[in-house]
């Protein structure tokens, strides 16, 4: 399984993977008269990958899009510390965000299909700080995904839902992100592949000594990677798990999630 | 006209030379309203503006074109880079670009040919410099400077303006920036400084165009109306949004127009973009270079 190996050479030391973490509190946003989220309280620690599970509809996607500065909340706090040094998100712009080193794999992917693949990964690299490293970057994204040096000079747009997870992965681990936010990696993937994916944002955290938050749907493939997780519905809360065995164990879950007991 | 081997190959040599300079129209409109989304009708009066720029820096200062060229064109820049400021907050910010932008761009262009027309009055204007009336002469073919330089200064334009997009990150994005908005933000850039930039790029092309057109033949306020179809056409035929593109289409319509003024007279030639036009959205619509 060639595009799960990968050099270790930009391992992190511990001590910086303890400073990236973010903590949300008491969240409320939603569009317009619509309220999506009623007061989430969440955090992620350095180092861990959370999950943030919930079915289509919940409001996964929309305390992403908080977090990026996508969607203005309409009360609570985003904290995000990185490397030791606390921003508060709000009325920070995407950019901006970007820049301080949080970058997520959006839902759809959204990659820029009439530019190549390697178009696609050098954009990645826009922050500042990535650029004086984008050599380094798109060959540790070479050899991550090989796949994707094969098709370097090909469109983004017509290549597979696979490979298209791939590069929009590699393409924000391209800004060298100290957070890194996946919203459904497993959307549109054949079952096959959404075990192979979810294994490699594992791998990657690992080699770049990432904090992630992932929201999924598919329950039984994100908690394989979790180390704690929360559980969504209709704009809340109900679940708040600090190790995998309490999701995969919990009544609710088991019950209508994961279809046991 | 009789047919002669000798007229086909003038014609051929003419309109590649011809199509350097279209080349240097239409690369703004490629940019703007290829990558941009943008339908500036108004690129013509941009550069127009130019030609009559470079008309009152020769008549009044003893320009040479390319003075006025490496004068003018910054200020196309940065004109370009806070008119785009006004169309993105009065209509873009609001989603009322299709129409009322239109209308504004339609707007700009009668703007500028009535104040051309108030200030130059409706003569024929040019300007002349020893040098642009020699001529190099190869074999039977012999193409005048006035032509040659601005077929050289467009494939350098054509030239720079692919490196900037290709090698830059702001380029990039400019590339990128009509395919998803919110992704150009999630890789950290601003899609509206991009935009700006690049429609303060389209403005200073158009002005530097203008400066050409001068140098090829004397200008007269209308002449804007013969230029939208012609680049509306080339960027059509190139590929919307393809640098590559716009030199190739550039070239076609110029051979195509050198050959059907040799050979069924000039009142002709304005029909040629048209007809390419309609050539290349019958058979292929997504253009030579189109993605
Ligand atoms: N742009 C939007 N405008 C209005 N409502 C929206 C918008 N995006 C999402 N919603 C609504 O917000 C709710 C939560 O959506 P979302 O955050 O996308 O959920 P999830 O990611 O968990 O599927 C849904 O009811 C959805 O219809
Ligand atoms: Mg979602």
């Amino acid at each position: 399984m060639g595009f799960l190996m990968m050099s270790c050479s930009r391992k992190k030391s511990k001590g910086l993977i303890l400073a990236n973490s973010l903590a949300i509190e008491g969240l409320h946003a939603g569009y317009g008269e619509v309220r999506v989220l009623s007061g989430i309280s969440i955090n992620v620690r350095g180092g861990e990958t959370v999950v943030l599970l919930g079915t289509n509809g919940n409001g996964k996607s929309t305390l992403i899009k908080c977090i990026m500065g996508q969607v203005r909340p309409t009360a609570g706090r985003i904290v995000a510390t990185i490397d030791g040094t606390s921003y508060d998100l709000i009325g920070r712009s995407t950019e901006d965000i970007v820049g301080i080193g949080i970058s997520l794999v959006p839902e759809g992917r959204r990659l820029f299909p009439k530019l190549t693949v390697e178009e696609n990964l050098l954009l990645g690299a826009f922050r500042e700080f990535a650029r004086a490293r984008i050599s380094d970057s798109l060959a540790f994204c070479f050899d991550a995904f090989p796949r994707l040096k094969e098709r370097r000079r090909q469109l983004a747009g017509s290549m597979s839902g696979g490979e298209q997870q791939m590069l929009a992965i590699a393409r924000a681990l391209m800004a060298l992100p100290k957070i890194l936010l996946v919203d459904e990696p497993s959307v549109g993937l054949a079952p096959i592949l959404v075990s192979k994916t979810i294994e490699t944002i594992a791998n990657l955290k690992k080699q770049l000594g990432l904090t992630v938050l992932m929201a999924e749907q598919n329950f039984r493939q994100a908690i394989r990677i979790a180390d704690r997780g929360y559980v969504l519905v209709h704009g809340q809360i109900v679940l708040s798990a600090d190790n995998p065995q309490a999701l995969q164990q919990n009544e609710l879950v088991r019950r209508f999630y994961l279809g046991v007991g | 006209m009789e047919f002669s081997w000798d007229l086909v190959i003038n014609a051929i040599v003419t309109g590649i030379v011809l199509g350097g300079f279209y080349a240097a129209v239409a690369i703004g409109v490629t940019i703007a309203f290829g990558m941009l989304d943008i339908v500036n009708i108004a690129h013509p009066a941009f550069m127009i503006a130019g030609a009559y720029l470079a008309f009152l820096g020769w008549e009044d200062f003893g320009f040479d074109p390319f003075v006025s060229m490496a004068v003018f064109a910054p200020c196309g820049y940065l004109f370009g880079r806070a008119f785009y400021r006004a169309y993105h907050y009065f209509f873009e910010r609001r989603g009322d670009e299709s129409l009322q932008g239109l209308a504004f761009f339609f707007g700009i262009l009668f703007i500028v040919e009535i104040g051309v027309v108030l200030v130059f009055g409706v003569d024929y204007r040019s300007i002349s410099e020893p040098y642009l009336e020699s001529s190099v002469s190869v074999g039977f073919v012999s193409v005048p400077w006035r032509m040659l330089v601005p077929f050289l200064v467009g494939l350098g334009m054509l030239g720079s303006v692919h490196l900037y997009l290709s090698r830059t990150f702001t380029g990039r994005t400019i590339l990128a920036v009509s395919q998803d908005v919110e992704a150009v933000r999630l890789i950290g850039a601003n899609p509206i400084r991009a935009k700006e930039i690049a429609f303060g790029i389209a403005v200073a092309t158009a002005i530097i165009a203008g400066v050409l057109l001068i140098i090829i033949q004397p200008v007269e306020p209308s002449i804007t109306r013969e230029y939208i179809g012609r680049a509306f056409a080339i960027c059509v035929l190139g590929g919307i949004a393809s640098i590559p593109g716009t030199l190739v289409a550039s070239l076609i319509l110029g051979v195509a127009e050198a050959l059907t003024t040799t050979f069924y007279g000039p009142s002709w030639s304005p029909a040629v973009s048209f007809g390419l036009l309609l050539l290349t959205l019958i058979f292929r619509p997504v253009g030579i270079f189109g993605r």
